[in-house]
């Protein structure tokens, strides 16, 4: 939203510590390596991702559910709730936050039956297990669990901003506004302000173009150690994308993953 | 989140809206007195739709927004579609431009203006209430609904159907408000649409191209019969030329002209003697802390009659 970032919840709640957040997830990591973790995060944004797409949602309603996701399980262990049922929810409240039109839910149900069946068919064997009443009472659960904080800073709008100032690039605005859609897959979202986050993937499209901005860089007034860290992140995404073959080993991951120990009623 | 419905012990039933019913409850961890605002669930086919939207944008714009002048947002519990709010216990209703302000500075537009959504809390603090209709603005593309605000306190823009607005519709509201507060009755009591406006351009005249540009570009414009404006101090007898001027540039015809909440602010008559009255010192309903012995026809028109109307309105409009 427009409005103050400095005194928003986003900023003043949501902004994370690496340590808490280690601490948070010792019991999954205990039965999943760290980078098996990242996996099934990565799978579920792109879950989140087809979704909202399939739905022809804006990418701003995509980002925040992804976010209402990962603060989700900031707190929580992947246990506590099965993400397959959390990430459409998450989409449903982040539709009705934004305020970009309705979704019912039985298209909700019959999008998540289409995308499971026709494009996450690799990771899963059987059909979406979930209904319409599921989606509903893990919706209240989600509000609870994000504290009521609802409305999500993205770093879309400052990028939009900060390629303007460089001069208009459309070849560099679309591959900067790429990386930010590919930095929800670590965990940036959960650590840094968007306007870092956004200088950070700029940074990154930058030298991927070979565009010497150093001095425009030089010239920002943030904090460049802070950008250094969230370009580390997205550069090990996309160093672990190299080698990982996400068709061949999510069900073995999806099996290992720790699970709520009761079975969705049908 | 279910055993959260036990924290909150009903007193009594305060009132039913459109949206919600709201209970005066005691906080059993605090002891503190607060309002719960439940919302109605609607028909089955809303139902489906989780937790109620109205609910939601009061959740979280009220989230985001910490001012003395708008009310606080204490506690969310439920279950499913079925929402309670828990609010600051307000003891009765009225408003002010400094929430406002701070709203507009914000971005965001309350589209719901009127008497009952002003409360004033023990202390003669004035605080914003009731966001169920309030949303962000600035978006040039976005297409907005002219169905908002209760229509006596409804801007001419709107009642001729436009979907793009902006803060004036709210300042327009509070002038109408202020004007209530002088005349301890509505300013422009219309009984449709079309009495509305026809009761705005009785007092103010009715528009014409030059004195509103694109006034009938307006989707619903129609043609009325020519209104001339009556002064508006023939109306308000005994306020001040300072105070006539700040409702005249509230209640301008044309939006663009309306002046802002910070132009507002800065009007002679807000620095003018005589000062306000300290909050503290605002006349309340004595049996504010007895409010079950009250029977209450209207502790609105109680607070105002008990007031010197200048410095009053002055005071809840700083």
């Amino acid at each position: 939203m427009a409005g103050n970032f400095w005194q928003s919840s986003h900023n003043q709640q949501w902004l994370l510590d690496k340590q808490d957040l280690v601490r948070e997830r010792q019991h999954d990591l205990a039965l999943l390596t760290e980078e098996e973790y990242q996996k099934i995060f990565i799978f579920f944004a792109s879950v989140i991702q087809t979704l909202g797409e399939q739905l022809k949602l804006r990418q701003q309603v995509i980002a925040t559910a992804t976010v209402y996701f990962k603060r989700f399980y900031a707190r929580n262990s992947l246990k506590c709730i099965d993400p397959l049922l959390l990430a459409p929810t998450c989409i449903f409240l982040a539709s009705k936050v934004e305020e970009f039109g309705v979704i019912s839910n039985s298209r909700l149900i019959s999008t998540c039956q289409t995308i499971i069946k026709n494009k996450f068919g690799y990771a899963y064997n059987s059909e979406f297990p979930y209904r319409t009443n599921h989606i509903l009472e893990c919706e209240f659960y989600l509000l609870e669990n994000l504290d009521c904080c609802l409305i999500v800073y993205q770093p879309y709008r400052p990028l939009l901003q900060l390629v303007q100032d460089i001069g208009q690039e459309d070849q560099l605005l679309t591959l900067a506004w790429r990386i930010v859609n590919d930095s929800l897959r670590t965990d940036v979202c959960l650590l840094y302000p968007p306007y870092q986050i956004a200088i950070g993937c700029l940074g990154i499209a930058c030298v991927i173009l070979q565009k010497d901005q150093k001095t425009w860089f030089a010239e920002l007034n943030v904090d460049l150690e802070k950008i250094q860290e969230i370009a580390r992140y997205v550069m090990n995404l996309f160093e672990l994308w190299k080698t990982y073959d996400e068709k061949k080993e999510i069900q073995g991951l999806l099996a290992k993953m720790p699970k709520p120990k009761l079975a969705p009623q049908r | 989140m279910t055993n959260k419905q036990n924290r909150y012990e009903k007193i009594e039933f305060l009132g039913e809206g459109q949206f919600a019913t709201v209970y005066k409850a005691k906080d059993i961890q605090t002891g503190n007195i607060v309002a719960v605002k439940k919302i109605k669930i609607g028909s089955r086919e809303e139902a489906q739709d989780g937790i109620n939207r109205t609910a939601l944008r009061e959740i979280k714009l009220l989230q985001e927004l910490h001012h003395e002048n708008l009310i606080g947002l204490l506690d969310v519990f439920g279950h499913m579609s079925n929402v309670s709010l828990v609010f600051d216990f307000m003891d009765t209703d009225l408003e002010t431009l400094k929430g406002l302000e701070y709203l507009h500075l914000n971005w965001i537009l309350h589209r719901d203006l009127k008497p009952n959504n002003l409360l004033v809390d023990g202390k003669g603090v004035l605080k914003i209430g009731d966001f169920g209709l309030a949303k962000m603005y600035g978006s040039p593309n976005r297409i907005n609904t002219s169905q908002v605000v209760t229509r006596w306190y409804r801007a001419p823009e709107l009642l001729f159907g436009a979907k793009q607005y902006g803060i004036c519709i709210d300042i327009w509201a509070v002038g109408c408000i202020l004007a209530e507060l002088l005349l301890r009755v509505p300013l422009f009591p219309g009984e449709s649409d079309l009495d509305q406006l026809t009761k705005i351009f009785g007092v103010l005249g009715s528009p014409t191209e030059e004195t509103w540009p694109g006034v009938k570009m307006l989707s619903d414009y129609m043609e009325f019969k020519t209104f001339p404006s009556i002064p508006l101090k023939s109306i308000f007898t005994a306020a001040g030329d300072d105070l006539l001027d700040l409702l005249e540039a509230m209640l301008a015809l044309n939006p663009i002209a309306r002046k802002n909440c910070t132009e507002c602010l800065k009007m002679p008559f807000f620095s003018n003697k005589p000062a306000p009255t300290l909050n503290a010192k605002l006349p309340l309903p004595q049996n504010i802390r007895k409010i079950e012995e009250c029977e209450r026809p209207s502790l609105k028109r109680k607070l105002l009659d008990a007031a010197e109307g200048g410095t009053l309105s002055k005071r809840l409009f700083v």
